[in-house]
């Protein structure tokens, strides 16, 4: 992290009623990462976008969304951000070329300069149909795309998309995060949420959040390092019996994390020392393989270890 | 309202336009219902009660019986119907006939002899409203009667003549304009604006709205506006086809009506979008607006049950509702040509109303937009 952050956010927090949504955030986005949200449903990840949006007003805490307040109402911020809500997209009774004269007419774009934007987010999203096409005659991935190129008419400089590809193909979620890339790549902030894992993979830094709280933040691979800081194997019984080795594992010492993951598990260790103990009891038929911790091993171990 | 932008809100105005232009249920209803109103209440409600049939018993048949019943075809309310070999109680009976004349069998001997004779008048009392109108009906006849067949006709001491003003042939059909424009808004005003306001709850796209710098105000303008045109084309089908088709006058200012008529959209307007806000389901908000809208309008308005005789509570209930209010206004502008200072009351009341509606719209509106 290097710099001026284009978003910093201190200790914010919001309540309704005795419920608090979110619980003293603090992070730091810099200009032109992909930030990303990952957490459960009901964790706060849409909460603390809306704050950010300017659609919220926190009840405590403070955030400069580039660089500017929430004296105004949000209003301010509401001028420099685009945002794209997980639940609309665009008007399926109307045509692209009048959702997206919508879009301009809300944010009072003049029309030429409306109409080069426009011009511009086509070639970035590859969008070749015509204006007059009815939204509701398109595919699910290309609606996605033109409600990006919708709340990216103004140019803002940072961008939110709250689970943006729920709901979408598995091809079209790649198209997707294609382009989210080509975003960042002109210099673009964004802020994505999701609780797809390959998705957050793909994040600059992720926050993870569970019950209000932001209980880890970091790249991807440093994630998986403060998580797991021995070995990890995935442990293959091939079908045999694994009830009772498995029970005296779960009793072993340096045991960090166990977990099922399909027909296999995955045990984490304090250490190598740890790991061969542990494993040395292994059935002959069972096969041990050193594997990376993935970002689900991370999320399972962090937000259980939050849990106990 | 600071910094209220009329572009933002002519930007929402207009994609409403066009979801009215695409949506058949809206558009259908908003064009349909003044013509289903109009047609319905010119041509098959009709209050008055005309061509009654009347079957006749004459066991007189001699020059008078045969001039009274004469006198009740002329008056142009009674049909006279052969009662065959059914006797006249059989008629009625069989709904055949709605009302039977019974004449004595000397009827016209007694006549000519100068003394009192009798005719025995029966209506069916199963439907009042009807039996009422027809009350109304025989002392005319009677006179008419008494005048033609007595040998010297009566001289009356005192006659109580009673002449109807603003609507001397108390034609049912003049009271059509204000009371299909009190439906059209009641109904079509609150249950569009309620639709359409739910509906950007519903689906999400009102947070993306507030997204955007766009002021609640905005909105609120920007989504009742065409609404509001609408509906008032409504009232304006409704006023041409019932002068045009129907001949029904119209006595007073037009501008009046006109202001009447937008606080009473005004009105209507506010209580869809507090319903819509209160909701937030199209589902729901629809029920509501049938019930709030159409009940008042048709039942508390004074359309069809006149205030004075609704019981004490009632009469204070529809003090509390615009279409009361727009209703007297309306009729004493369209009827008797009042002025603004004959109508001070139902104006003040309406503005009131209209204003205190909006006002809790908006403010539940914002409010809950946190």
């Amino acid at each position: 992290m290097s710099g001026a952050c284009i978003l910093e956010v201190k200790g914010l927090s919001i309540k309704f009623g005795d419920f608090t949504a979110v619980d003293n955030v603090s992070f730091c986005v810099d200009r032109g990462e992909i930030f990303g949200f990952l957490g459960a449903n009901g964790a706060g990840k849409t909460t603390t976008i809306r704050m950010l949006c300017g659609l919220l007003a926190p009840t405590s805490g403070s955030a400069l969304v580039g660089g500017l307040g929430f004296e105004d109402g949000g209003l301010g911020i509401k001028k420099i951000v685009g945002y794209m809500s997980q639940k609309f997209t665009l008007y399926n009774d109307l045509t692209v070329g009048e959702n997206l004269d919508f879009a301009a007419g809300l944010r009072k774009l003049e029309p030429a300069y409306a109409k080069k934007r426009r011009k511009e987010l086509f070639e970035l999203i590859a969008f070749n149909k015509p204006l007059s096409s009815m939204v509701s005659s398109l595919p699910g991935g290309i609606k996605q795309e033109l409600a990006l190129a919708a709340a990216m008419l103004h140019d803002p400089e940072i961008i939110f998309l709250d689970e943006p590809t729920s709901g979408v193909a598995p091809a079209s979620r790649a198209r997707f995060w294609a382009l989210i890339r080509r975003i960042t790549g002109l210099g673009k902030t964004v802020i994505v949420t999701t609780h797809y894992m390959d998705e957050a993979e793909q994040c600059g830094r992720i926050a993870l959040m569970r019950a209000g709280r932001l209980i880890a933040l970091g790249s991807p691979e440093e994630l998986k390092k403060s998580a797991f800081s021995g070995p990890m194997a995935e442990l293959d019984f091939k079908g045999t019996e694994a009830a009772s080795f498995i029970s005296g594992l779960e009793k072993a010492r340096g045991l960090l994390e166990l977990s099922p993951h399909g027909m296999r598990w995955h045990a984490a260790f304090k250490d190598k020392a740890a790991m061969d103990a542990a494993l040395a009891a292994l059935p002959a038929s069972a096969s041990a393989a050193l594997i990376r911790p993935s970002l689900e091993d991370v999320f399972i171990r962090l937000v259980e270890g939050a849990e106990r | 309202m600071k910094s209220f932008n009329i572009h933002r809100a002519y930007s929402i105005a207009r994609k409403e336009v066009m979801h009215i232009l695409r949506d058949p249920f809206t558009l259908s209803l908003a064009l349909g219902l003044p013509v289903m109103l109009v047609t319905f209440f010119g041509y098959a409600i009709d209050f008055e009660v005309k061509d009654i049939n009347l079957a006749v018993s004459d066991r007189d048949n001699g020059p008078s019986s045969r001039r009274l019943k004469e006198i009740f075809a002329a008056s142009g309310y009674f049909r006279l119907v052969e009662t065959g070999q059914a006797g006249p109680v059989e008629m009625l009976d069989s709904n055949r006939a709605s009302a039977a004349l019974f004449i004595e069998p000397d009827f016209s001997k007694k006549i000519k002899g100068g003394s009192r004779v009798m005719a025995q008048f029966v209506l069916d009392g199963s439907d009042n409203s009807k039996a009422a109108a027809v009350m109304g009906y025989l002392p005319g006849i009677r006179r008419a009667a008494q005048i033609r067949m007595a040998a010297t006709p009566p001289r009356e001491r005192l006659s109580a003549e009673t002449r109807f003003l603003y609507n001397p042939e108390l034609n049912s059909r003049w009271f059509t304009v204000p009371g299909l424009a009190a439906i059209i808004i009641g109904l079509l005003a609150i249950l569009l604006t309620a639709l359409t306001v739910a509906r950007e709850w519903e689906n999400g796209s009102m947070e993306l709205l507030l997204s955007t710098p766009v002021r609640p105000f905005e909105i609120i303008a920007g989504k009742l506006a065409p609404y509001g045109i609408l509906v008032l084309a409504g009232v304006s089908f409704v006023y041409l086809v019932s002068r045009l088709v129907f001949g029904v006058p119209f006595a007073g200012s037009h501008l009046l009506f006109l202001a009447a008529c937008l606080l009473f959209i005004t009105a209507a307007l506010s209580q869809g979008l507090l319903i819509s806000v209160l909701t937030r389901q199209q589902q729901v908000a629809m029920q509501f607006s049938m019930i709030s809208g159409l009940l008042p309008s048709m039942l508390l308005s004074g359309f069809i049950f006149p205030v004075e005789s609704m019981p004490a509570f009632f009469q204070y209930l529809t003090m509390l509702l615009p279409p009361r209010w727009f209703m007297a206004a309306a009729r004493g502008i369209t009827l008797k040509g009042a002025d603004l200072g004959e109508l001070a009351v139902p104006f003040l009341a309406l503005g009131l109303l209209s204003a205190g509606m909006l006002a809790l719209a908006i403010k539940k509106f914002k409010t809950d937009l946190e």
